[in-house]
C-alpha cells in the first residue's frame, strides 16, 4: 500500500512470473530515484492521473478548472519537459509536446511510477524534468480476476471501471474499460455575478472513456510475445471564465498499440518493439456550430534492443530505433518527420551494493540537429541504512509539429531544447521507514517560447536559458500492530527555476509543494487522509508581485469498509476538499469547494 | 424627560445634518478618475484592465476596474471603450460583453452580456449604441465568416441588445457623422460601409480600397488611413455630402502607416515606432518624424496611440505577458513621462 522507492527487480526476464512492460525502468536506472504508486494507492485517489500525481508526488499541476486541460511542471521545467511513458513508449503529444494528465485514467494501469530527472537516453524527447510511467504488467500464473468499481459523486460525477485479468502459465490477458463523466457544474466559492447571483462552473461537462486490452504469450521459457493496446476519448466542454464567453469544446482521442517480443538465452537478450500511436484533437470554437479545427498525428516506432552479458558484472545493450511520424490538421499541412537513433548502454553490476550505469544516444532527424545525449550514474548501498545515487545526464526536448509547421508562425529552423542535469540522491532506510532526499541542478538551453513575431503572428524561438535547482524529499513509513495498519507518506519539493537572462522565477513554478497522506486500517475498515499544499506562483514573466496565484491547502478524507463477500466488496465514502478551501491553480479558474464521492468496489 | 427628548431631537438633527453632508458629498464627488487618461489594456491570458494616468502626469493607478469592483471580471481582450455622458462602455471582445461603468468613479453600473459575438467598437446616437461585432471568422467558418458581421443596436436605457443590423461584410471600426455610421475593416473588406441608423438600412458602400482601418471625421470630411501590404499608404478623404474621394498618397518609405488621429488642425499618424504630423489642409504627407521611440516589441509597436491636449500618447504592446509601457511626449517630440501600464495596452481615452 505504500510507495516503494526504487523497487528491486529480478533481472532475468524469462523466469519471471510477472512480465514488466518497461524492464529498462528499474534495471538500468538505479542511479535515479523512482517512486512507485501501486494499485492500492491508485484506488484511494480520484481517477484522473492529475489527481493521483497531484496528491502523491512532487509534480505540480495547473488545471483550467476541475477535469479540464491539465499540464505539469516537474523540477521547475515546462509542461513539455516531462514525458509520459506508456509501457515503455513515450506518448507525449507530437503536436503540443506535452501530455494532458486529465486524459489518462490512473486505474487503467497496474502501477504508475515517477522517475525524477533526465531520461532522454532511454525515453527520448521531453524527459528533462522527469518521466511518468504508466505500466501494465502481465502475470503468468493461473488467475481469473474481475475488478469492478462504480463511483458516484457531487456534480453528477459518475465513474465506471471494469478490469478483467485472465492468465495461466502460458497466456496472460487483461481487458479493461473505464468511463468517467461529470456535469461539473460546481459553485464557485464566494463568487457572485454583478447581479448578485452565485457563480458556478458553466460549460465544464466532460466524459473520458478508455478501453484497453493487453495480451502476453510465453512462446517458450525464454521468449515472450506481448501486445498492449489502449484507446481513449476525452470529450470536454471548456469551462467559461465569464458567463458571456463563447462556449467551446475539445475532443481528444488516442490510440496506442505496442507489439513486443523478448528473448533471453545465455548471454544474449533481444527485445523488439513495434508501436503504432495515433492522436487527434478536435476543437469546436462554438458548440452550436458543426465546424471544428483539428490536428492529428500518427507514429510508427520500431525499436531493437540487443543485450550482451560481457562478463558477469557487465551488461551491454545496443539499441536502434526509428520513428516515423505524420502530422496533419487545420493549422498545418501534411508533414512527415523521421527520426533514427542509436544508443549504447553499459550497466556494471559490481555487486548487490554497487551499480554503475553509462548510456549514450545520438539521434538523426530530418528536421533538426540533435544533441549527443548521455547519462552517467552510480548507485552505492553503503549499508542497510544508506544508499547514495549520483547521476549526470544530457537531455532534450524536440520541437513539436506545432512549433515547426504552424501556419502562420511555425519556425522550421528551431533547435531542440537541451539540458544538462546533475543530481545526488540519498536514500535512508530504517526499519519500516524510508526517506529519499534528492538535490538536483538542471541547466536548460534554447528553451522554445512563442513570441510575437513578424506581422500578426506569434512564432516560436529558441530564446530562453533557464537554471533550475532544488530539493525533493519523499518519505514513507508503514507498520502493522495486530489488526491496526498504518501508512504515512509525504513529499516536499523546493524549486528554484530561473530565467538566466532576467533572473526571474519562471511563472507557474511554485517554490514549495507539499503532499501528505495517512492511511489507517483496522481489519476490514480503512480510512485515509490526504493533504496538498501548493505555494504561490507568479503568473507573469516579470514576477509582478500583484499577479500571483495564492498558495493553497486542500485536504481530502475517505473511509471504506469491506463487507467480506466475494474477493473484496467495499463500500467507500470520500469528502474532497473537506475544509472547503477556495482555491485555483490558474487565474479565474476556480476549483470546487467541499464535495463528496462514494464508491463500490467488487472483486471476484 | 425633557432633557432626553431634547437630546433625542438634537441627535436626530445631527444625524440629518450628517446624512445631508453625505448626500452633498455624493453630489460633489465626481470620482477618483475624472481628471485624467484611461489606458485600456487588452490583457492576454488574463482579463483586460484599465490603468489611469492623472492629467498632470504625476501618477498612475493600475487596474482601476478591479480596485473599485473587486473580483468582478472585465472580460478577455478588452478592445475599446465608448462613452455616453458620464458612462463608459468597455467592450471585451473575447468575452462577448460590454461592462458599463461610471467613467469618473469606475463603479460598475451594468453589463450587456447577450446579443454580442466578438464585439469590437461602438458609437452612441440618441440613446442607442451601435457596436460592430466580428461574429465568426473565415478560418473557423469559411462559408459565412466574412459576411456575418453585424451591428448590435443597444438600448442604453435597458442595456439590452434590441436589434441587429446585418452588414454582409466584415466590420471593425465605426464612426458616427452627420447621422450616419461609417465602418472600416482592414483584412477582408475593401469598402467603407455606410449605415443609416434610423432606417437600420445599408447604404451604398464607398470603394475606398483594401486595408482601411483608422479614421476620423472633421468638417464634413472623413479621413481614412489605409495601408495596403507592400504598397504606399494613403489617406482617403471622403466628402460625406456627395461621397466623392480624393487621396493623399504617402511617400514610399512610409508604408504600413497606422493610427490616424486628428488634433488641433493636424493629422497625426505613425509608421513603425515613429510619429508624423501634417496639416489638415496639406496635400502631401510629411516624412519628417516628430519622434521615434524605442521598442523591443515585434508585434506591439504603437499598439495604442492618441494625440490630445498638447501631448502625444504612445502605448507599447510589449511581450503581451507582462505589464508594458505608455509614453507621453510633447507635440514637438520631447519625452515627458513614461508609465508602466497593464498587459497589451491598446488605447487612450480622456476624462477631462
Amino acid at each position: 500500500m505504500c510507495q516503494w522507492i526504487s523497487a528491486q527487480n529480478d533481472s532475468i526476464i524469462n523466469l519471471k512470473e510477472v512480465v514488466v512492460s518497461d524492464a529498462t525502468l528499474h534495471l538500468s536506472n538505479k542511479s535515479q530515484s523512482i517512486q512507485v504508486l501501486n494499485d492500492s494507492v491508485i484506488s484511494k485517489n480520484q481517477s484522473s492521473l492529475t489527481n493521483l500525481l497531484n496528491y502523491n508526488s512532487v509534480l505540480y499541476f495547473k488545471e483550467y478548472g476541475r477535469g479540464m486541460l491539465s499540464t505539469v511542471s516537474f523540477r521547475g521545467t515546462t509542461a513539455s519537459q516531462t514525458a509520459v511513458i506508456w509501457n515503455g513508449i513515450n506518448v507525449n503529444s507530437q503536436l503540443t509536446g506535452n501530455s494532458d494528465f486529465n486524459t489518462f485514467s490512473a486505474p487503467d494501469f497496474n502501477s504508475v511510477s515517477i522517475k525524477a530527472g533526465g531520461g532522454s537516453v532511454s525515453y527520448g524527447s521531453g524527459a528533462i524534468g522527469g518521466t511518468v510511467h504508466l505500466n501494465n504488467d502481465l502475470v503468468f500464473k493461473n488467475k481469473f480476476v474481475n475488478d469492478f468499481r462504480f463511483d458516484y459523486g457531487s456534480f453528477t460525477t459518475l465513474g465506471v471501471n471494469y478490469k478483467m485479468a485472465f492468465s495461466n502459465k502460458k497466456w496472460s490477458t487483461q481487458i479493461g474499460f473505464s468511463r468517467n463523466s461529470s456535469d461539473n457544474d460546481y459553485e464557485y466559492l464566494d463568487l457572485y455575478t454583478w447581479k448578485g447571483e452565485q457563480r458556478k462552473n458553466e460549460n465544464g461537462q466532460y466524459a473520458t472513456t478508455n478501453l484497453y486490452a493487453n495480451l502476453g504469450y510465453k512462446i517458450n521459457p525464454n521468449a515472450v510475445l506481448t501486445f498492449y493496446s489502449q484507446t481513449s476519448n476525452t470529450d470536454r466542454h471548456l469551462s467559461l471564465v465569464s458567463e458571456s464567453d463563447s462556449k467551446t469544446k475539445y475532443i481528444n482521442t488516442f490510440s496506442r498499440n505496442l507489439l513486443e517480443y523478448s528473448e533471453a538465452k545465455d548471454r544474449l537478450s533481444t527485445n523488439y518493439k513495434l508501436a503504432f500511436l495515433a492522436e487527434e484533437y478536435q476543437y469546436f470554437g462554438d458548440i452550436e456550430s458543426d465546424y471544428f479545427s483539428f490536428g492529428k498525428s500518427e507514429s510508427i516506432i520500431a525499436k531493437v534492443d540487443f543485450g550482451y552479458q560481457l562478463i558477469e558484472s557487465i551488461k551491454l545493450n545496443g539499441i536502434l530505433d526509428y520513428n516515423h511520424t505524420k502530422g496533419f490538421g487545420t493549422s498545418f499541412g501534411n508533414n512527415t518527420r523521421q527520426i533514427g537513433a542509436v544508443a549504447l548502454k553499459a550497466v556494471q553490476h559490481v555487486d548487490d551494493k554497487w551499480q554503475n550505469e553509462l548510456s549514450l544516444r545520438k539521434e538523426v532527424s530530418s528536421d533538426y540537429d540533435s544533441p549527443f545525449l548521455f547519462s552517467l550514474g552510480s548507485s552505492y548501498i553503503f549499508n542497510s541504512f544508506y544508499n547514495l545515487k549520483v547521476n549526470l545526464s544530457r537531455n532534450f526536448r524536440i520541437p513539436t509539429f506545432n512549433d515547426l509547421y504552424w501556419e502562420q508562425g511555425g519556425n522550421p529552423n528551431l533547435k531542440p531544447e537541451s539540458s544538462y542535469q546533475a543530481e545526488v540522491g540519498n536514500i535512508f532506510s530504517y526499519k519500516k521507514f524510508t526517506l529519499s532526499e534528492t538535490l538536483y541542478f538542471i541547466k536548460i538551453n534554447d528553451l522554445i517560447r512563442w513570441v510575437p513575431g513578424n506581422g500578426d503572428n506569434w512564432s516560436p524561438e529558441n530564446t530562453d536559458r533557464v537554471n533550475t535547482y532544488g530539493a525533493e524529499t519523499i518519505l514513507g513509513w508503514s507498520n502493522t500492530y495486530g489488526k491496526n495498519s498504518f501508512a504515512v507518506n509525504g513529499t516536499y519539493a523546493y524549486t528554484i527555476s530561473k530565467n538566466v537572462d532576467t533572473n526571474k522565477q519562471l511563472f507557474f513554478v511554485p517554490y514549495h509543494k507539499v503532499t501528505g497522506s495517512i492511511a489507517y486500517s483496522y481489519g476490514k475498515l480503512s480510512a485515509n487522509y490526504q493533504y496538498l499544499y501548493n505555494g504561490f506562483v507568479y503568473t507573469r514573466s516579470d514576477n509582478d508581485p500583484n499577479e500571483i496565484i495564492d498558495g493553497y491547502q486542500v485536504s481530502n478524507v475517505g473511509i471504506d469498509y469491506d463487507f467480506g463477500f466475494l474477493k473484496a466488496s467495499k463500500l467507500g465514502f470520500q469528502v474532497l476538499n473537506v475544509f472547503n478551501q477556495k482555491y485555483q491553480s490558474l487565474e479565474d479558474r476556480p476549483m470546487p469547494g467541499r464535495n463528496f464521492n462514494m464508491y463500490i468496489i467488487l472483486k471476484f | 424627560m425633557k432633557f432626553s427628548k431634547l437630546f433625542f431631537v438634537a441627535l436626530m438633527s445631527v444625524s440629518v445634518f450628517v446624512s445631508c453632508t453625505n448626500d452633498n458629498d455624493d453630489v460633489v464627488d465626481s470620482g477618483d478618475y475624472n481628471q485624467g487618461v484611461l489606458v485600456l489594456n487588452e490583457g492576454s491570458s488574463e482579463q483586460g484592465s484599465v490603468s489611469y494616468i492623472s492629467n498632470d502626469l504625476s501618477s498612475v493607478t493600475q487596474d482601476v476596474y478591479g480596485t473599485v469592483n473587486g473580483s468582478d471580471l472585465l472580460g478577455k481582450f478588452t478592445q475599446s471603450i465608448f462613452f455616453d455622458g458620464d458612462k463608459a462602455y468597455i467592450i471585451a471582445g473575447g468575452s462577448n460583453k460590454i461592462t458599463v461603468v461610471n467613467r469618473n468613479t469606475f463603479k460598475l453600473i451594468a453589463k450587456i452580456e447577450t446579443g454580442l459575438v466578438k464585439p469590437r467598437y461602438g458609437v452612441v446616437k440618441d440613446g442607442k449604441a451601435y457596436v460592430t461585432n466580428a461574429n465568426t471568422y473565415s478560418f473557423e467558418n469559411p462559408d459565412t465568416g466574412n459576411t456575418d458581421d453585424f451591428i448590435a443596436v443597444i438600448d442604453l436605457a435597458t442595456n439590452l441588445v434590441e436589434s441587429k443590423i446585418e452588414l454582409n461584410a466584415t466590420a471593425n471600426r465605426i464612426v458616427l457623422e452627420n447621422g450616419k455610421l461609417y465602418i472600416t475593416e482592414p483584412y477582408s473588406n475593401d469598402k467603407l460601409l455606410v449605415v443609416n441608423p434610423t432606417t437600420k438600412g445599408l447604404e451604398t458602400p464607398i470603394n475606398i480600397g483594401s486595408d482601411a482601418d483608422t479614421m476620423e471625421a472633421k468638417d464634413g470630411i472623413l479621413y481614412v488611413l489605409r495601408s495596403p501590404y507592400g504598397a504606399a499608404s494613403e489617406i482617403v478623404k471622403v466628402k460625406l455630402s456627395d461621397n466623392s474621394m480624393n487621396k493623399i498618397t504617402f511617400p514610399s518609405e512610409l508604408q504600413d502607416a497606422k493610427n490616424l488621429d486628428i488634433e488641433a488642425g493636424k493629422i497625426y499618424y505613425t509608421v513603425g515606432t515613429s510619429v508624423y504630423g501634417m496639416d489638415l489642409t496639406a496635400t502631401e504627407a510629411s516624412n519628417t518624424a516628430i519622434l521615434n521611440y524605442t521598442s523591443t516589441s515585434d508585434w506591439g509597436k504603437m499598439y495604442g496611440f492618441a494625440v490630445r491636449n498638447n501631448h502625444i500618447f504612445i502605448a507599447d504592446g510589449g511581450d503581451f505577458t507582462a505589464n508594458s509601457k505608455a509614453y507621453v511626449y510633447s507635440l514637438t517630440g520631447t519625452l515627458q513621462k513614461e508609465f508602466t501600464v497593464g498587459v497589451g495596452p491598446n488605447g487612450f481615452y480622456f476624462n477631462e
